[in-house]
């Protein structure tokens, strides 16, 4: 009945951002979403380019020229990339909770609850690490009952950084109130407490002791479940200091904040939503799609559009699909140009570039799926985010700004 | 039909964590991914239950959000049938999943006497004390039931008919939203039949463990499912909890009846009435008045994998504009949130969406599931309605 211009498959991030940019240019859109997608329990800092050639990237506008030509920052150009971040902070801006990219150009690092330092691009005021980089006195804070972040531990690692030198570092610990739980406790369950005006009013109070004698103060990422900022803004005060969280292994809450306020725009523009159901095949006539068919127990659905982009993720995700010494893109069944021993696959080493973490669907500068010989496959399909070949977001730490700069293109071309 | 029962399957991302309205509410309940898969293993291995496994209100939210397809809510309900064999028996859990068997025996009576019965103060106490919360919004019977009203419904002569699953929501409190449906069909060119042979779709029954109750309804209306389907007639049910019954958990929790129902499972009474008027069978007025609605997308029907038809008939109607309220689980999941240990769990899951509604300038909801309907009027304070009674109204009007 309602006519739909575009259907994207995928609601990661990739698929959020495409859909986002072609409703935004007034198309009607379809998003079709198999599972919440990743974007959910991640830590919701924007990665831009931190590795090269496993050197630590210090200026990463600078060094997307070093890429090799079929990486998709390179397929889109570094005009296309900066638009499409550039969209990202004046979305997120417009919706009152400010990514933006570090003034001086360098890759920041954020701390994370191992005691490492990760370099990323855009942040939410919780990810300014650049109040660690320029602060003297520095509180590591954990709370009770946490099993997966020991501040005296982050200390002790954060420390073996040379550009750590110099800082005095404290580690403290606070409780919550007692309170008879059966699970673990986990940074979302405080972050959702911190929801609260009880859960705000307690931590201001365990907090204020510490008011004034730090420079920063790291706390795992526990500062609500909304893209507010509001309650990291009421820590702040109480410390009288810049309050950063530092990056944590799933649930990462600061992904939920980044998803609930995308998902957001995309009701208030009226994208529709077709949840749990799995895109099993395309229909093409003639080199164009004119069907996503989704599978559902009790019957197929036929889903028309004019424009198609998918963005259903990599071998994890489900947007490609394996078999020994073969490798096709699952909805179009586009083959995918491996190795045929499994052997040359991936290698020993775990840090190492393995064929299977950069393999892909190759694509023409507008995204959409080219063969060998470099000929356009389905004119009307576009692909982005992890399906993509060419990159290995892991060892680059990439990914959502691959999934932002070719999600957001593919949503504006279609 | 392939079982995806592999507790391996999951990869342990958390997805489902994030997304558990009830793990959100309580911190009491281990969450789906612990109770679901993980302690799948240990029951596999013959240990012992987790004892917050009750806590979980099959609302599938937990399968929604999964990226690998992992029937989280299953094992659950499987594991709370095993619990349920062994245990102790509740008649509050039993009086709550057999709502269709109690009106029955009570249809003899009188509706005013029923829900004076039902609804007194004492009997809110003795029903409290029994573990139904006094707090908790329970419907009234209707004066006569949709079947009976049905029969008394004159309907036009038409060419083709169409069967309607009416669940026993809109059969014993609500057949105004029954007889609305019907009205539009008889206006698409139907005549709709009502079989008797059909009876609870079992869904209440799984949600609260008495699972050989629900194997038995499930048989009888497979067999009855089966035989429509043969004669090509298109069955369909406007209640979103049956149709995920009968399309997503029956071949999961008896895939052998799934065999015998050859594939029938009754069709979404939206998704049909929108395929009606996608056909130009049911032509939509081409006016109406400007009317503000807030939808509320059933979490059963978002498990479906067939978007919002509803909502799409809704937007689709010349001066309504429907909103989405995107707030979430409502927080009743069917029985759950009548039960006294767990209405204030319900409630505040239902926090969001009540404030979504509140906050709209939107005079009505719309909702395609009963229970849903109860809570968001008892949360809200503003009217709920079916989306296929508002169709009606404003192609009436």
């Amino acid at each position: 009945m309602n006519r739909t211009d575009v259907i994207v498959a995928g609601a990661g991030m990739a698929g959020l951002l495409a859909a986002l940019a072609a409703a935004r240019n007034g198309r009607t859109v379809k998003l079709i979403t198999e599972g919440v997608g990743s974007l959910a329990i991640s830590g919701g800092c924007i990665d831009l380019l931190g590795y090269v050639g496993g050197k630590a990237v210090e200026h990463p506008w600078q060094a997307l020229d070093s890429l090799e030509a079929g990486h998709p920052y390179r397929i889109l150009g570094r005009d296309r990339v900066h638009a499409a971040l550039a969209a990202f902070e004046e979305l997120t801006a417009a919706a009152g909770y400010p990514y933006t990219a570090p003034a001086d150009g360098r890759n920041r690092r954020i701390p994370t609850i191992m005691g490492t330092l990760k370099p990323s691009w855009l942040c939410s005021p919780a990810g300014h690490a650049e109040a660690l980089a320029s602060a003297r006195r520095v509180l590591v804070l954990g709370v009770e009952g946490f099993k997966d972040c020991h501040p005296a531990v982050v200390v002790r690692q954060l420390k073996r950084y040379p550009e750590m030198a110099g800082k005095e570092f404290t580690s403290a610990m606070i409780r919550l109130p007692e309170r008879q739980r059966r699970r673990t406790l986990s940074p979302l369950d405080v972050a959702r407490f911190l929801d609260t005006d009880a859960g705000r009013a307690w931590m201001e109070r365990e907090l204020t002791p510490h008011g004034g004698r730090y420079d920063v103060v790291l706390l795992p990422p526990i500062c609500g479940t909304h893209a507010d900022d509001g309650a990291r803004q009421v820590l702040s005060r109480a410390l009288a200091c810049p309050v950063l969280e530092m990056l944590s292994i799933p649930p990462g809450v600061g992904g939920l904040r980044l998803r609930e306020m995308l998902c957001g725009e995309l009701a208030r523009l009226g994208v529709t939503l077709v949840e749990n159901a799995t895109v099993s095949r395309a229909e093409v006539t003639n080199g164009r799609c004119t069907a996503l068919v989704t599978t559902a127990p009790d019957a197929e659905r036929r889903h028309e559009a004019t424009e198609f982009i998918l963005a259903t993720g990599g071998v994890l995700g489900g947007g490609i699909a394996t078999e020994p010494g073969r490798a096709r893109e699952r909805i179009c069944a586009i083959p995918i140009e491996m190795p045929e021993d499994p052997e040359q696959w991936s290698t020993p080493e775990l840090f190492a570039q393995h064929a299977i973490t950069s393999m892909g669907v190759r694509v023409d500068a507008q995204l959409r799926p080219v063969g060998p010989d470099g000929a356009v496959l389905l004119r009307n399909v576009r692909f982005a985010g992890r399906t993509l070949g060419g990159y290995d977001f892991g060892l680059e730490k990439s990914g959502f700004g691959v999934a932002i700069a070719t999600g957001w293109t593919a949503g504006s071309l279609a | 039909m392939k079982l995806r029962l592999n507790p391996d399957a999951c990869i342990a991302c958390t997805s489902c964590v994030v997304q558990c309205p009830v793990a959100e509410a309580t911190p009491e309940f281990l969450g789906p991914r612990m109770v679901g898969p993980a302690a799948q293993r240990f029951r596999l291995m013959g240990s012992g239950e987790d004892e917050s496994l009750h806590y979980c209100a099959n609302c599938k939210n937990c399968d929604i959000s999964c990226p690998h397809g992992v029937l989280i809510s299953t094992f659950n309900m499987m594991a709370r049938a095993e619990q349920a064999r062994k245990g102790p028996f509740s008649l509050r859990d039993w009086m709550l999943s057999h709502g269709a068997f109690l009106a029955r025996a009570l249809g003899l009576l009188p509706a005013a006497l029923r829900n004076f019965g039902m609804l007194n103060p004492a009997s809110r106490w003795a029903l409290d004390r029994l573990g139904v919360s006094a707090q908790a919004p329970l419907p009234r019977f209707a004066a006569r039931t949709f079947r009976r009203q049905l029969r008394t419904f004159a309907q036009p002569d038409a060419s083709r008919s169409v069967v309607f699953f009416p669940g026993c929501y809109v059969d014993i409190y609500d057949p105004q939203t029954g007889l609305d449906i019907v009205w539009l069909l008889n206006r698409a060119g139907y005549r709709v039949i009502v079989p008797d042979a059909f009876d609870c779709c079992g869904l209440p029954m799984i949600a609260n463990g008495f699972w050989e109750d629900a194997r038995r309804n499930a048989a009888r209306n497979a067999e009855e499912l089966a035989g429509w389907r043969r004669k090509g007639v298109e069955v369909i049910t406007a209640c979103p909890s049956c149709a995920l019954m009968f399309k997503n958990d029956l071949p999961e929790y008896f895939p052998e009846l799934a065999d015998s129902m050859e594939g029938a499972a009754p069709t979404d009474a939206q998704e049909f009435v929108l395929r009606l008027v996608d056909n130009g069978e049911l032509p939509l007025p081409a006016t109406g008045a400007p009317l503000d609605i807030i939808y509320h997308a059933p979490c059963h029907l978002r498990a479906q994998g067939l978007g919002l038809p509803g909502l799409e008939l809704l937007q689709s109607l010349p001066g309504v504009r429907a909103t989405n309220a995107n707030a979430g689980c409502c927080g009743i999941s069917g029985s759950y949130g009548f039960k006294k240990e767990k209405y204030h769990i319900a409630q505040r899951i239902g926090q969001r969406l009540f404030t979504a509604v509140r906050q709209s300038k939107a005079p009505v909801a719309a909702s395609e599931c009963g229970t849903c309907r109860v809570q968001i009027e008892h949360g809200s304070g503003k009217q709920c309605l079916h989306p296929l009674t508002i169709l009606r109204r404003r192609m009436e009007a």
